[in-house]
């Protein structure tokens, strides 16, 4: 017996989208320089256990929206790079549509519940 | 789907994957080391640090497999082995529900198989679906017809893209010149447009044009077959060019037909094709019939057109042929035929035309086996459902949703189904063999029925379909409960016991009333067969071997007669055989042959000739089939060499013929039929009784044996020996004085007469046995569902009992109160099945001999057989209440 697949994950969808903005921002990246450029960008504001980036990575190229491949990094050192496909710019946009609904949605509530 | 492709990719290149992340994590951690090592920590420290922001490494690892293998494969693997130790766990359960499914499965399995062989299968040419076969009806013999047709159906290129004619594949001479003994193959003889027309080419060398078939006997050629070329020539290339001796004749190789085309009948493969030209005989006259035409339909010209147009062309040419005859009998009898445009994308079969309903009949009733079955199956899964409530209810509780217990039930179905199916095909294989052994010889060269990717298809399909039709219902039913309570009482007790008890006591009534449908069918076909076994066929079949001779082409009859007469002599000298003999058509041989006469005297042939069955027999021909003249005489060995002509007439003729008359000997009837009282008279020198010699269910007709070599019958006799030797060392003996005499002739069809008896009646024995051992089937598995419902009931209602027992309850009481629980649900089953089994009756009505669809005695016999089962399967339960200690039913509460 399994649940591993019942969990539903809050921060899954939100990383899903850092990841797809930051490569759309940045342009082709490895895990590493991925992992920086979230925490810098939330200001520490994201306790991030780094290693969960990669199956998201993973799970982000599965569905077709970023692709890999292995190439040199700045410093000559053989690293794993993302870069983001059309499918997944044409994601980023549905994705920050939902996302805006949700937090206007959000929004609402909180203003009638004061 | 993309997703799913590189998943499942990702099964293929584990190693290799799990390579890739470890690289990538090491790059991660070493930049990020890197890193801390500027910002002044010692390489120790960075390299700590980096492992400690990068968070559980080996989690990590497990997510991303996770997520890169195919999880609900993952699960189903888990729920699969699951189940199966769920099921070794419980043996007599998995035991018994294998069983059943394998019986239900394999029954399907193997009629399916002939279905499929027979009917389904399309043929491996270009476009089956277009092809059609002019099947020519009435008049002489039925499908095949004569070569001018075929010409004149060969004009309407509005109708067809092509037409072609084919003979029957018929079993000839064949010499390779290396061996002694005289080979056989099957040869056909086709037009010349016949592969082109079905789209069928060359492996090697070429195929019949119409070139190749322009004049009789002037196209020494023939074709091989793949498998022949295969088999006999081993793939040898050299054969083009090569001339090999076929039917006598020195026919020159010209190419080799694609491998898998045998021809287009089902039952018969051909091994070599020859032009239609080179076929003996009349074969350019309107009345020969020896050609099956086929053709090739236009896509947009409908059927129904199709059929009109050739009901004109046929009715068009039988006036061409027949129109100057048209007042008298034979006139009206030629113009009577029809032709009917059949479907022929699965081939031509006569095995087809004369078991095809049978088959239908029969897979209906494997069906209703398969749903019995599968209610037993659906039965103890809830019986088993119930005792494993602590288990589901825990599951519940530890957070299992509701959809995946069913389908972790529905796996353990499937697990069932899928065992049942294998054990399934073996017993389908065995009962294909068994089938077979009904077919009689001549039904077919090289019908094979094996399980094929169709039948194996079907197999795993009707498991499928099984599983889901016994599984659904008791995996909601066994989900659907408050886990709370049901851990709370441990299992003991059902929630809504009054809805699960009605479920299964509805199957078994289910299970009851398909099974009064399958034994009523059973006793209808049983009673048939019995019907026909009762018909006294005139003769006696015990003891008599027959055989048939072929001899080399070039014999004349009297070489074959002089060559009988010392086969006789030689045979009638050896110990143990009583009587020989001679007949042509013969007994049970599937032909007769008819001839006009007149009978001076007779008012019934006053008017013009009155056809008649003619047989021409040997000397002693009664006396080795078992018949004794009731006047006269037979003939004997001075006959052979009168001059005068003679007969022996039966009781049929007497009664048409001259009525009222006690003794026919020296009465006169003339074979020529041209004058009122006829003209060169044959003498009636003997009666004999009425002998069905064409078969069971065809009564007999006037009938005048004439001495056979004063016959005009064209074909071969067919040899009788009575004998008190076993088959076997009568054969033998036989081929051993064959083999003195002419190592040139053979002995072809050595059959007994209880055999061809037999064979004439292979489908009515065969629908009987099967139809038997199904009803049986049925009731086996309803007895087992009738046991186990009694059962479960007799020990949820323990209590109950021990306190009816307590208060004073006889035990007998107690018994009848269980045992009338039983007869309640057979008697409504019993209600629900006589209907179906009457509709059922009806259906069949066209394969029932002698019995009526609705035969008050077998339904009489039905309800019986399955009250007493019913009572027998449902006694023991109603034993076991009845002898309820009421304290430790009380106690045990």
């Amino acid at each position: 017996m399994s649940t591993r697949n019942a969990k539903p994950d809050v921060l899954q969808g939100t990383l899903d989208l850092m990841v797809l903005r930051t490569l759309e921002a940045m342009g082709p990246q490895h895990g590493f320089g991925l992992a920086k450029r979230i925490q810098q960008i939330s200001a520490g504001a994201l306790e991030l256990n780094q290693g969960t980036l990669y199956p998201a990575l993973l799970r982000l190229e599965q569905r077709g929206w970023i692709s890999s491949s292995w190439g040199a990094s700045d410093k000559n050192r053989r690293a794993k790079f993302y870069e983001l496909t059309r499918t997944g710019r044409k994601q980023i946009a549905r994705e920050t549509d939902d996302w805006e609904r949700t937090v206007a949605l959000m929004d609402r509530f909180l203003r009638v519940a004061e | 789907m993309r997703t799913l492709w590189k998943r499942l990719t990702a099964l293929f290149s584990q190693r290799q994957r799990d390579r890739e992340l470890s690289e990538e994590v090491e790059v991660h951690l070493e930049m990020r080391a890197a890193e801390l090592r500027q910002q002044g920590l010692d390489p120790g420290a960075a390299r700590a640090a980096a492992r400690r922001e990068f968070g559980g490494l080996e989690q990590m690892k497990e997510a991303y497999r996770d997520r890169r293998g195919v999880p609900w494969i993952e699960i189903l693997a888990k729920d699969a082995s699951y189940g199966l130790r769920g099921l070794r766990r419980n043996p007599a359960f998995t035991l018994a529900a294998v069983l059943s499914l394998a019986l239900g499965i394999g029954a399907n399995t193997a009629i399916f198989s002939f279905v499929n062989t027979l009917m389904l299968r399309m043929l491996p040419v270009e476009k089956p679906e277009q092809l059609v076969n002019l099947y020519r009806t009435g008049g002489w013999g039925k499908g095949y017809a004569s070569y001018p047709l075929y010409l004149e159906f060969r004009k309407h290129t509005d109708l067809f893209t092509g037409v072609f004619g084919r003979s029957g594949a018929d079993k000839v001479r064949f010499d390779a010149g290396h061996s002694n003994s005289v080979d056989y193959v099957q040869l056909e003889y086709v037009t010349g447009n016949y592969f082109d027309v079905l789209g069928v080419r060359p492996a090697i060398g070429r195929l019949f044009t119409d070139e190749d078939n322009r004049t009789p006997q002037a196209h020494p050629l023939v074709v091989l077959s793949y498998d022949f070329w295969r088999n006999r020539l081993a793939l040898d290339p050299a054969v083009l060019g090569r001339v090999l001796s076929v039917d006598e004749r020195l026919l020159t190789v010209i190419g080799v037909a694609a491998p898998g085309f045998h021809g287009v009948e089902v039952e018969t493969h051909a091994d070599l094709w020859a032009p239609a030209m080179m076929c003996r005989g009349e074969i350019l006259q309107p009345g020969m019939h020896w050609l099956w035409i086929m053709a090739r339909g236009r896509p947009d010209v409908p059927r129904s057109r199709v059929q009109a147009a050739a009901n004109t062309i046929m009715q068009q040419f039988l006036m061409s042929v027949y129109g100057g005859q048209r007042e008298s009998a034979f006139g009206k009898w030629a113009l009577a035929q029809k032709i009917e445009v059949r479907d022929a994308g699965v081939g031509i079969s006569m095995l087809r035309d004369a078991f095809g309903k049978p088959l239908t009949i029969l897979m209906a009733a494997v069906g209703l086996v398969l749903l019995i079955a599968c209610a037993n199956v659906a039965n103890l899964l809830i019986a088993r459902g119930a005792a494993r409530r602590r288990e589901i209810a825990m599951r519940f509780s530890l957070g299992a949703t509701r959809w995946r217990l069913v389908r972790q039930w529905l796996i353990e179905s499937l697990l069932l189904a899928l065992l049942g199916s294998v054990l399934g095909l073996a017993f389908a294989i065995w009962g294909e063999r068994y089938m077979l052994l009904f077919l009689p010889p001549g039904a077919g060269e090289r019908f094979e029925v094996a399980p094929d990717a169709t039948v194996l298809g079907f197999t795993l399909g009707i498991s499928i379909l099984s599983a889901v039709l016994f599984g659904l219902a008791p995996a909601l039913r066994a989900t659907s409960l408050d886990p709370a309570a049901a851990l709370k009482d441990g299992g003991a007790r059902q929630p809504g016991r009054g809805a699960r008890a009605g479920f299964r006591k509805a199957l078994v009534v289910m299970q009851v009333a398909l099974s009064v449908v399958l034994v009523a069918a059973a006793g209808l076909f049983a009673h048939s067969l019995a019907g026909l076994r009762s018909i006294n066929p005139g003769f006696a079949a015990q003891n008599v071997a027959t055989f048939s001779l072929d001899y080399p082409r070039a014999w004349k009859g009297a070489d074959k007669q002089k060559h009988r007469d010392r086969l006789l002599e030689g045979l009638a000298a050896l110990p143990g055989i009583a009587s020989i003999s001679y007949g042509a058509p013969g007994p049970y041989r599937g032909g007769s042959w008819s001839a006009e006469i007149r009978v001076p005297g007779s008012t019934r042939t006053a008017r013009e000739g009155v056809e008649i069955d003619e047989q021409g027999v040997g000397p002693a021909y009664f006396e080795t089939i078992g018949v004794r003249p009731l006047m006269g005489r037979e003939f004997s060995q001075a006959d052979l060499r009168a001059t005068r002509k003679i007969a022996v007439v039966n009781e049929a003729f007497v009664r048409e013929f001259l009525p009222g008359t006690q003794d026919p000997t020296g009465r006169i009837l003339s074979f020529d039929d041209s004058k009122p009282e006829g003209g060169e008279p044959t003498y009636i020198v003997g009666l004999v009784r009425d002998i069905l010699h064409e078969g069971l269910k065809t009564p007999a007709k006037s009938t005048v044996y004439v001495p056979y070599h004063a016959a005009d019958i064209t074909f071969d006799p067919t040899l009788l020996v009575r004998a008190q030797l076993p088959p076997a060392a009568l054969l033998s003996a036989i081929r051993r004085e064959l083999g003195q005499i002419d190592p040139e002739v053979a002995l072809v069809e050595p059959r007994t007469l209880r055999e061809r008896v037999d064979d004439s009646i292979f489908v009515d024995r065969m629908i009987a046995t099967l139809s038997g051992f199904f009803g049986a089937l049925a009731l086996l598995l309803a007895a087992i569902g009738i046991y186990g419902v009694m059962a479960y009931s007799v020990t949820r209602r323990t209590a109950e009992i021990g306190l009816r027992i307590a208060l004073g309850a006889a035990p007998a009481k107690i018994a009848w109160m269980v045992l009338r629980d039983g007869l309640l649900l057979i008697a409504l089953g019993v209600a629900i099945g006589l209907p179906l089994s009457l509709a059922a009756g009806r259906i069949s009505a066209s394969l029932l001999y002698g019995v009526k669809p609705n035969d008050p005695s077998t339904f009489i016999l039905t309800i019986a057989v399955l009250l007493g089962v019913g009572v027998l399967a449902a006694l023991l339960p109603a034993r076991r209440a009845a002898a309820v200690e009421p304290i430790e039913a009380l106690r045990h509460e």
